[in-house]
């Protein structure tokens, strides 16, 4: 049997990728469109900013609490008389890296873990909910106080005990997405063509359930730079690395006599969480299949 | 025909038997079964059609996936060329379903959204590694020529498809491995009328061209007189009348394969004429609480006390002709009649 | 002769999709008589459930509109009522029943609230008059039980149940004409059988015109006089059922029949291919070419079927169609 001729106006689609589609929603959403492009400043001061403006935020250049603009300094100093731009610049990079490495690691585990329980189910998915609750009803911020305290504060260790804390979201929308898709018929379809199970599960599925998966990394990007600056504040961090968490924790004390010594830093963590955050949003609407026909 | 006779029987089911699990009676108790295909069995020839007919709740759609091994059934055999699919296991039963393929009803939700057609088309020969690499292109390109899609279109995402195309796509799929036996799910249900014309026509073209086995599942008996040589109508899990294309249709005998023809709708006016319509009221029994009768008495129009406590066999009562019904015997007339 | 019950004349609505204005209805006329039944049929996307939602002014806000035409219900002209006039036209002298018996009943009321609730929306009944009602419209439906039945909720009941619930609160309040949109697509066939039977019962009874929405030709054969085959929102042909069947003049109708595998008095062992209709329906942005929308399916296609619209050809008994090959198809 040969093709019927194509009709004149029939003109053959382009073969478009999804995400080339989503990208094209995604642009559509203004506020998301900012925002990316906010996250791309922020990024790329993290990655080059210290090359470029070489002050070691651990120097005392100046005296103390000098007001941001005076004397050269853009953003003033701090309580030692360390340059707060430089803090800034140089902490932009262990938030942000932190706020990464934690949101990979909940999502490692979270994918792992809601992808068994929702392709086995049975005993398996009983087994590791069990567990997923046991983790959600931790108290989050106390837990990872301890492993911090109790195992030392060093990067590595920050983020491993922010990461543990927070898959377990990533867990369940894993598991709910995998219940839903295994039971499509395109996933029958693979089984009955001879699929081995882990195929089935990661070339199949996954991809499949991927969308609200990085719409909740997104987000978790966000909520790790807190948590990081929340520990921080506590005094729980690497106290040889600077961050943006710990240029507030440490300059707490003087929160009413110089308060732009908080206030600044705080001020970088709430915009680059919201960029995150607008981010996510259009992430969401724009792999979100059902918002995709308005 | 003469060579009916020689043709030699490819799939052979025995007694399938398929139940869920529905609650569990605490943690103790005893869980409660629903069977949603309760001991049934029908062969194909090689190269011929049987359909399996029913309504919403018939079993029709979970025999078939019992005999794809899709759902687990709880006994019975699967008799495929000479080996019990049944009792395959892990890399067997992997590499055995090469011989057996499955078409599904929604060509919406059968279609992998992330993946090109071409590698849908690709995947089973790429799960199974019985063809090397480099001679599944060519495979592909052919499919895509024999279910009457351009080979622009391979390239194309399964949303850029029409409904039909992508009942297509899932066709050349199944045909990817050259299985003897394809299980087509309702395959044009799900499509508009005019489209249902195209994929029922390929099919047929193919069965012809690759000498195919078809085990066809339908609720429309339009459908199935034009694609079957052999149909076996299922109510409640059961099978209640079985018998070639022409006894079936010319003569049924069971109440409930009657009532089922005389409500399809018709264009022909003689038909319309000549056909009294049997309804049948109520709705079905519970499949939790199945009556210990015949499990039509409740609905049966010419129902007898025997029916509502014996539960009937299914007979042969002529030539290729068995039903489950008490009230139908050799002289294979129906009780309705 | 009395003035026909509904009158649609030249009907145009267009639906403002992302590449422009379409028109889902095209130049769309006809008439309705009192205790008439009229059917549309067509494929998806040919302007079949939109003529509905039109009549019902319900067409989706902002996206869909009536551009132009009329349609006239006892002589009242609908296409510019007030909102608040065709709420009261609507459930009271036209009602409609929809596809999908599972979602269009509310889960969380029980069936006997919901229909107590229209009669009292427009007919002002007290709470246990409308009570009394919807157990006597139950039983009409035949749903058996109905005393017990009326306090169940939806989800106690089976998808052919349901649909006699939507039918009992869409006949509620006698209208005049009841649409039916696909009212069994989702139901088996013995299912279908009962309602058929129960809706040609009601109309017999109470005397309401019937539009039914479909796309399967034996179900216009069993419940209308009249059918309407629609093609991208154009009327493509209209008439008497019976003679439609036998001798349509149109090569979309005569696809529409011959495609469908009919179960035949008596079978015999031939099969015939079946007639295939290649391609599938334009999308909207063909609509409203001044050309044959079908051309591009057709076989009997000639340089005039693309170069102009047909125009409706008239045969005897009222059949029209509109096709430039009408005579010889």
């Amino acid at each position: 049997m040969s093709a019927p001729p194509l009709q004149p106006q029939e003109e053959l689609p382009t073969a478009r990728h999804p995400f080339a589609e989503a990208w094209e929603m995604f642009r559509r959403n203004h506020a998301a469109m900012v925002a990316l492009v906010v996250l791309t400043l922020i990024v790329l001061t993290a990655i080059f900013g210290p090359y470029i403006y070489k002050t070691d935020p651990f120097d005392m250049v100046w005296a103390p609490f000098s007001p941001p603009g005076v004397d050269g300094f853009l953003l003033g100093t701090d309580y030692l008389g360390r340059d707060l731009l430089a803090a800034l610049i140089h902490g932009a990079r262990v938030s942000i890296l932190i706020g990464l490495a934690a949101a990979l690691m909940s999502v490692f585990i979270g994918v792992t873990v809601g992808a068994l329980a929702g392709f086995y189910r049975g005993w398996v998915e009983e087994v590791l909910m069990r567990v997923t609750e046991f983790f959600q009803v931790l108290p989050t911020l106390l837990f990872s106080m301890v492993i911090v305290a109790l195992f030392g504060a060093s990067l590595p260790m920050i983020t491993f005990a922010i990461g543990i804390v927070s898959w377990t979201a990533v867990a369940r929308i894993t598991r709910s997405e995998f219940l839903r898709i295994r039971e499509l018929e395109y996933v029958t379809a693979s089984r009955a063509s001879g699929a081995k199970n882990g195929t089935l599960m990661f070339k199949i599925i996954l991809p499949n359930a991927l969308p609200p998966i990085i719409v909740q990394a997104a987000l978790m990007v966000g909520s790790a730079i807190l948590f990081e600056a929340g520990l921080s504040f506590l005094g729980l961090t690497d106290p040889n690395v600077v961050s943006w968490g710990q240029v507030i924790g440490s300059n707490r004390q003087y929160i009413l006599d110089a308060s732009y010594t908080v206030t600044i830093p705080g001020i970088a963590i709430f915009i680059t969480v919201l960029a995150i955050s607008l981010v996510g949003d259009g992430l969401n609407d724009a792999l979100n299949p059902k918002l995709r026909q308005r | 025909m003469s060579d009916t006779a020689q043709k030699d029987v490819l799939l052979n089911v025995e007694n399938l038997t398929v139940r869920f699990a529905v609650k569990k009676g605490g943690l103790f108790g005893q869980p409660k079964y629903l069977y949603a295909v309760d001991d049934i069995s029908f062969e194909i020839k090689r190269g011929e059609t049987l359909a399996i007919v029913g309504e919403s709740g018939s079993g029709k759609t979970t025999a078939a996936l019992a005999v794809a091994r899709l759902v687990n059934a709880y006994k019975g055999r699967v008799d495929l060329d000479g080996t019990d699919f049944l009792t395959l296991e892990d890399e067997d039963l992997r590499q055995a379903r090469a011989k057996m393929q499955f078409i599904f009803q929604d060509p919406y939700s059968s279609l992998n959204p992330r993946v090109r057609a071409e590698k849908i088309v690709r995947e089973p020969l790429d799960n199974l590694d019985a063809v090397p690499e480099a001679e599944r292109q060519g495979i592909v390109d052919k499919l895509f020529e024999a279910v009457g899609l351009h080979p622009e279109q391979q390239r194309l995402f399964p949303h850029q498809f029409s409904g039909g195309q992508r009942q297509r796509i899932g066709i050349a799929r199944a045909l990817s491995t050259q299985p003897e036996l394809i299980i087509c799910d309702e395959p044009v249900s799900a499509l508009d009328v005019a489209v249902q014309a195209q994929i029922l026509n390929l099919l047929r073209k193919l069965q012809a061209d690759f000498g195919l086995t078809y085990l066809f599942i339908s609720h429309d008996l339009g459908v199935v007189q034009h694609m079957c040589d052999s149909i076996a109508v299922m109510y409640m899990g059961k099978v209640v009348e079985y018998a070639d294309r022409l006894s079936l249709f010319n003569n049924p005998l069971h109440p409930y394969t009657v009532a089922l023809l005389s409500a399809v709708p018709s264009v022909d006016k003689k038909r319309r004429a000549d056909t009294k319509r049997i309804l049948i009221p109520g709705d079905p029994p519970d499949p939790l609480a199945l009556p210990e009768g015949c499990r039509f008495a409740n609905r049966c129009p010419v129902a007898q006390d025997r029916c509502k406590t014996q539960q009937p066999s299914l007979k042969t009562v002529a030539t290729g002709h068995k039903v489950a019904c008490h009230l139908v015997d050799e002289t294979a007339v129906s009780p309705l009649r | 002769m009395t003035a026909p019950l509904l009158k649609v004349e030249n009907l145009r609505i267009e639906l403002t999709t992302r590449d422009g204005v379409a028109p889902v209805i095209d130049d769309l006329s006809f008439e309705l008589g009192a205790g008439e039944s009229i059917s549309f049929v067509g494929e998806s996307g040919c302007g079949k459930s939109m003529t509905a939602l039109g009549i019902m002014g319900l067409l989706p806000d902002k996206i869909g509109r009536i551009a132009s035409g009329s349609i006239a219900f006892e002589g009242e002209e609908l296409s510019t009522a007030s909102e608040k006039r065709l709420r009261e036209i609507r459930g009271n002298d036209i009602s409609m029943i929809f596809q999908e018996p599972m979602t269009s009943l509310n889960p969380v009321y029980t069936v006997g609230e919901q229909i107590a609730e229209v009669l009292r929306a427009h007919q002002g009944l007290s709470k246990s008059a409308a009570w009394a009602s919807a157990v006597e419209l139950l039983d009409a439906v035949r749903i058996p039980n109905a005393q017990r039945r009326v306090s169940d909720y939806p989800f106690q009941m089976s998808g052919g149940q349901r649909q006699r619930v939507m039918i009992a609160i869409a006949l509620a309040c006698e209208p005049k004409i009841l649409i039916a949109d696909e009212p069994t697509t989702a139901l088996d066939v013995t299912v279908q059988a009962q309602i058929f039977d129960l809706l040609n019962d009601l109309k017999r009874q109470t005397g309401t015109a019937i539009i039914m929405i479909t796309h399967d030709m034996g179900a216009v054969a069993e419940m209308a006089q009249r059918m309407i085959v629609m093609y991208a929102g154009r009327n493509a042909e209209q008439g008497p059922v019976d003679q439609i069947i036998d001798r349509p003049r149109h090569p979309y109708t005569k696809g529409l029949i011959s495609c469908v595998p009919h179960i035949m008095a008596t079978l015999t062992d031939e099969r015939h291919e079946l007639t295939e209709v290649a391609g599938i329906v334009p999308s909207l942005r063909e609509f409203g070419k001044n050309q044959c929308l079908f051309a591009s399916r057709c076989a009997m296609v000639t340089q005039e079927c693309l170069d102009n619209r047909p125009p409706e050809i008239e045969f005897e008994a009222g059949q029209k169609s509109a096709c430039w090959h009408a005579g010889t198809v």
